[in-house]
């Protein structure tokens, strides 16, 4: 099941490396390629359900504001993106991408499920296939099982590497679960055996001489994966790609998260796929409304985003990233100044192929017959509609029955957004 | 394949199965070639003498302890089986000890609740509807949650212009001790704040850091007199600081200081400390620990293995709301633990009854469609009442469905969504009273749906709280749910794919002795399947077996925690951590990704090497003592210590290839630290401390070992 990348691991390129730490130019003889051929698909999971009614503007509905009386975001105070919806100001950093074309939005989007229990959203939305609860994979690890090389990187990388599927956090989430190997990490430093020397400590060999020798049939490979992976990252050093200089990421967790996906992707590890998670939009109580709880959830969102986008400089052009949360909240705001479980929300897609500077998807309304249940913004654009698009236009995976099961997608509905 | 009619000859066609992994399909159509197959051949294809030892402890416990073997085989394998099935008699003076660290796991919901309160409690007291208690331990504990909570409200970037404290340093130290009661332990920053929590993320403060600088800063002269005050006047100090003293107080204890804060300390002292900065951090963190502390010193394994089980089979995660670690004690102690080795209904009763897991799948929530609730409810909207108010009448079907598909028949058990919707009209009522003070079960009849049900072959007449036991009681008794429960033991304690002869004999138990998992246990424990050369070391740890089983191969002694939690969480497997209904996956290919490797190998050699704090080994007590002699050599070769580790840490030995590689590493790592190689014949620098350096890497690098991953 990983023969690709085990075909590729041991009789290709890294094998002859032996025990020795791989020489740089090998590594970037796998990807020789000038950076403008590979595309990259960055997937960004806001936990929590975020609120996208004040998050993406519908600010001359009506409703909007009697329904939120504490909450609403003045229209003397949204960014304006068209006249009719504009960003919170705490993602005014959103405003220059968009106005190049480079952002775009689909508003009223999300998981057709109707499940307002997070676990339950968070899976569905994470496997791909909501309703179903028996799905063993996620969707982008299926992405991964259909992408299409030629489409991807125009012949230059037939071969994966052991960072093809990355994913920035303790564990391989969700999303990213299944045949395809992925990797997790925390942090790019701690990325070592027994230590971060130029070479390899004495137990680090150890180790990877008792794996590489080792008739486990389970562990073996996995010991070898594991110390490949670990020898490229020391080759690639990619502490030495430090953060370009008008790049401030926030000193948060997320923009680490972002930070590192950068220094990963600039080291040209082989990353095809990277995912990382956001969290705390679950704003029950007191989420405020130009400032608070929800705004600075919203600045760090969102100047991590932007930082990453010109830390990636000339490669940005390669990158698709894309947003999403599990469901959004109520439309009127609740007893507590927060606002509860919802449906629809928004989502966000940043790329140098996007066609932004556009909100996407029919809006279907926020008068009081236009809810849904009565309390939450209608769906009108399933989730897997737009990740449909991205993965076929990112990596080339055509075969969209594959990704999302069940889910019908067609090309001819796509929202044609890159 | 073919179903045997025979045990016996089940038992003797797994005899001639046992080249390997030949399965059993093959073996069956021999089955007459296997009733005549000799008691020799029978024999080599089982694990003889000490291999069967030491497969039972991989199996039935976290892991061997240095000692178990040589005890197991003094007491009779069978004898020790017998006595892990009935655990009553089993010694736990030590595990007793070491629980008495954290006193708030014997309280009730109910006082939890109270002692410790959470987010939830506090802002009910924000609001004026819980009043805060005058006890002024108590009262310090909720006004600094108060504080706390208005202001994470605040805007945090506006944080550090917060009324500015007054730094009264001058106070008296003449408070009344605390109530016994409201002992609690110790503080911890980041074991359950950080536990696996996507959703509940924000719920902490982001833990110990440099204070803000508005905040007022105490001098280490300062910091002395309160810490060099007698325990009671210590705890009674710190209760008399308002919140925003407290707080920057407990920022500005480097961790020394932290520590000697902390000396002398009762168990409930130190809890009371945790309170004060942390209450709903504090049951988690303690939750955790105390779960951790069972599965590593308890002496009662099997027990310890099958709450864990029944633990991951009925999830539960400790993040799907605030109120959920208060929940979970309770769970854990009172409902999971005493039930794991009995009957499977009663279990499944008593789970059904727990707040935990009506609260987790929602049951709590749930309302019949025509029931008095629901009714009343539809007039309240009539009259245009309901505007503001959050009333809910619906049916929630989330635990009706995780019932029937993940604790009893499984996904393909024979039921329609028709049923789920039925079962949980039939569950219509069972809720938890009072959820933020006495968190119980409770019927309510209002809200359960009137008229009779059907639920697969099942008519349930209009009898309230009785229908859902005669559900359960049916579920319980269906051979299906045999089936399932079996079969996921077999997985377990067996193989990931165990054979279809083994699971079937124990469902078969499971049905002739009412769901009895002692005994389906001692059916699988007499199964030759079980005993087959294929399943030793087959099976591949996961994260939570991996660290406990090293902990204690190693005899290590772990004062904290939070260091074998957060190794967890870094592995993927934090405690109580898993946000689905599935729980985490017994399968070994989840668990061996890449970045996995590298976390276990880091954690073995910093284990062996002591530098978890909090966490002691002690690899050379008697350094050189060859383990068959006794006898104490001055001068141990590294081969000499690697076989008594070996013998320490993997009694049923590893493969020359991993033997070779840890001392070839071992001389070059020497060879670094000496001028002298140590794997020459003569070492006469070798100093005491030199030797427990060398057994620091040696046993890291056992832990380390591919032998090490597999029980």
């Amino acid at each position: 099941m990983q023969m690709n990348r085990r075909f590729f691991l041991h009789n290709g390129a890294l094998a002859i490396a032996g025990t020795a730490a791989i020489p740089s130019f090998l590594v970037r003889s796998i990807m020789a390629e000038p950076a403008t051929s590979r595309r990259r698909l960055v997937v960004v999971f806001q936990r929590g359900a975020a609120d996208g009614l004040n998050i993406v503007v519908p600010y001359h509905e009506k409703n909007y504001y009697s329904m939120r009386p504490s909450i609403a975001i003045p229209q003397s105070q949204v960014v304006d993106l068209d006249g009719f919806f504009g960003l919170h100001p705490s993602l005014a950093s959103f405003k220059p991408l968009y106005d190049q074309g480079h952002l775009a939005i689909v508003h009223a989007a999300g998981s057709p499920d109707t499940t307002r229990s997070h676990f339950d959203a968070q899976d569905y939305m994470e496997s791909g296939t909501p309703g179903v609860k028996s799905t063993q994979d996620g969707w982008l690890n299926r992405a991964l099982q259909a992408e299409d090389l030629r489409h991807r990187c125009a012949g230059t990388c037939e071969q994966h590497t052991a960072f093809r599927a990355l994913a920035l956090g303790p564990d391989v989430p969700r999303t990213l679960a299944g045949k395809v190997p992925a990797i997790a990490l925390n942090n790019v430093n701690g990325f070592t055996v027994a230590g971060r020397g130029a070479t390899p400590s004495p137990a680090a060999s150890a180790f990877e001489a008792m794996y590489a020798d080792s008739g486990d049939r389970i562990l073996h490979p996995a010991g070898d994966e594991t110390f490949d992976a670990v020898k490229m990252l020391r080759a690639a050093n990619p502490a030495q790609y430090s953060p370009a200089s008008n790049a401030n990421y926030p000193t948060s967790e997320f923009g680490n998260s972002m930070k590192q996906i950068a220094q990963l992707l600039k080291a040209d590890l082989g990353v095809e796929v990277a995912f990382t998670d956001v969290n705390g939009w679950d704003t029950h109580q007191n989420q405020g409304s130009v400032n608070g709880q929800l705004a600075n959830r919203l600045t760090d969102f969102s100047a991590s985003i932007a930082a990453f986008w010109r830390d990636m400089g000339d490669d940005a052009g390669d990158i698709t990233l894309v947003t999403m949360s599990e469901f959004g909240r109520t439309a009127r705001e609740n007893g507590t100044g927060g606002t509860d479980h919802g449906h629809a929300n928004a989502m966000f897609i940043l790329g140098g192929n996007v066609k932004g500077g556009k909100v996407y998807g029919r809006w279907p309304g926020l008068d009081n017959d236009q809810l849904n249940e009565g309390r939450d913004l209608v769906l009108t654009t399933d989730y897997r509609q737009v990740l449909g698009e991205v993965v076929s236009q990112s990596l080339g995976a055509s075969k969209l029955d594959v990704v999302f099961p069940g889910a019908n997608l067609s090309p001819t509905r796509f929202l044609r957004l890159i | 394949m073919k179903t045997l009619e025979s045990p016996l000859a089940v038992l003797l066609c797994c005899a001639v199965s046992l080249t390997a992994s030949q399965g059993y399909a093959q073996v069956a159509q021999d089955s007459k070639v296997a009733r005549f197959a000799s008691r020799t051949e029978y024999k080599s294809a089982q694990i003889q003498g000490d291999q069967r030892i030491i497969h039972a402890l991989n199996r039935f416990t976290f892991g061997p302890r240095p000692g178990d073997l040589e005890a197991v085989r003094a007491m009779g394998l069978e004898k020790w089986f017998d006595q892990q099935l009935h655990p009553a008699s089993i010694d736990q003076t030590d595990l007793n000890a070491r629980l008495a660290q954290f006193p708030a796991m014997r309280w009730t919901a109910a006082q939890l609740l109270y002692y410790l309160p959470g987010n939830a409690v506090i802002r009910q007291a924000t609001n004026g509807r819980v009043n805060v208690p005058a006890d002024p331990v108590m009262h310090a504990i909720y006004e600094n949650q108060i504080a706390r909570i208005t202001e994470k409200k605040a805007n945090k970037a506006e944080k550090g212009q917060a009324a500015q404290p007054q730094a009264n340093m001058a106070m008296s130290a003449t408070s009344p001790a605390m109530n016994q009661n409201q002992d609690m332990a110790d503080s911890g920053n980041s074991m359950a704040a950080s536990a696996a929590n996507p959703i509940a993320g924000n719920q902490n403060d982001m833990g110990a850091g440099t204070p803000a600088p508005s905040m007022p800063q105490f001098s280490p002269a300062a910091i002395e007199n309160i810490v060099e005050l007698g325990p009671q006047q210590r705890i009674a100090r710190l209760a008399q600081m308002d919140p925003d003293l407290f707080e920057s107080f407990i920022k500005s204890l480097k961790p020394i200081q932290r520590q000697a804060l902390e000396a002398n300390l009762s168990p409930g002292q130190k809890q009371t400390i945790g309170a004060l900065e942390n209450p709903e951090r504090l049951v988690a963190e303690e939750l955790i620990a105390a779960r951790l502390t069972h599965d590593i010193y308890s002496n009662a394994q099997l027990q310890v293995v099958m709450t864990d089980f029944w633990l991951n089979h009925f999830n539960v995660y400790l993040r799907k709301n605030e109120q959920m670690p208060y929940l979970l004690v309770s769970y854990e102690r009172d409902t999971i633990r005493p039930r794991a080795l009995g009957k499977f209904e009663d279990l499944l009763e008593a789970v059904a009854h727990s707040p935990a897991m009506l609260v987790y799948l929602d049951n709590a929530q749930s309302i019949g469609p025509d029931s008095i609730a629901a009714q009343r409810a539809e007039q309240a909207k009539a009259r245009g009442l309901d505007a503001q108010k959050k009333v809910r009448e619906g049916l929630n079907e989330n635990y009706a469905r995780e019932l029937m598909e993940l604790h009893t028949v499984g996904v393909n058990g024979g039921y329609t969504q028709t049923d789920v919707v039925q079962a949980a009209r039939v569950l219509t009522g069972w809720t938890v009273d009072r959820p933020l003070n006495e968190a119980e079960f409770t019927f309510n009849p209002n809200r359960h749906e009137p008229g009779t049900k059907k639920v697969m072959d099942l008519k349930v007449k209009d009898s309230g709280e009785t229908e859902g036991r005669e559900l359960l009681h049916m579920l319980a008794m269906r051979p299906a749910t045999a089936q399932f429960i079996s079969r996921k033991l077999a997985i377990r304690f067996v193989a990931d794919d165990p054979p279809q002869s083994l699971v079937d004999r124990m469902a078969k138990t499971y049905l002739s002795s009412d769901g009895d998992v002692t005994a389906v246990l001692k059916t699988l424990f007499h199964s030759p399947e079980f005993w087959s050369t294929s399943t030793y070391r087959a099976k591949v740890k996961t994260p939570l077996e991996f660290v406990i089983s090293a902990a204690r191969a190693s005899n290590a002694n772990i004062d904290n925690l939070r260091p074998i939690e957060n190794n967890l969480r870094q592995m993927g497997m934090p405690t109580y951590g898993a946000i689905p209904p599935t729980g985490y996956k017994w399968d070994a290919a989840d668990w061996v990704s890449t970045g996995a490797l590298v976390d276990r190998m880091n954690f073995a050699l910093n284990l062996a090497a002591g530098r978890l704090p909090g966490i002691t080994m002690g690899w050379s007590p008697f350094p050189g003592q060859n383990a068959q002699t006794g006898e104490v050599s001055n001068d141990p070769s590294p081969e000499a210590e690697e076989t008594r580790l070996e013998s320490l840490l993997i009694p049923g030995g590893v493969s020359d290839t991993t033997r070779t590689a840890a001392l070839q590493q071992f001389a070059a790592q020497s060879a670094q630290n000496v001028a002298t190689p140590v794997s020459a014949p003569m070492r006469p620098n070798r100093a005491p401390n030199f030797l427990e350096r060398e057994d620091q890497v040696l046993a890291g690098l056992l832990i380390g070992s591919p032998e090490f991953q597999r029980r």
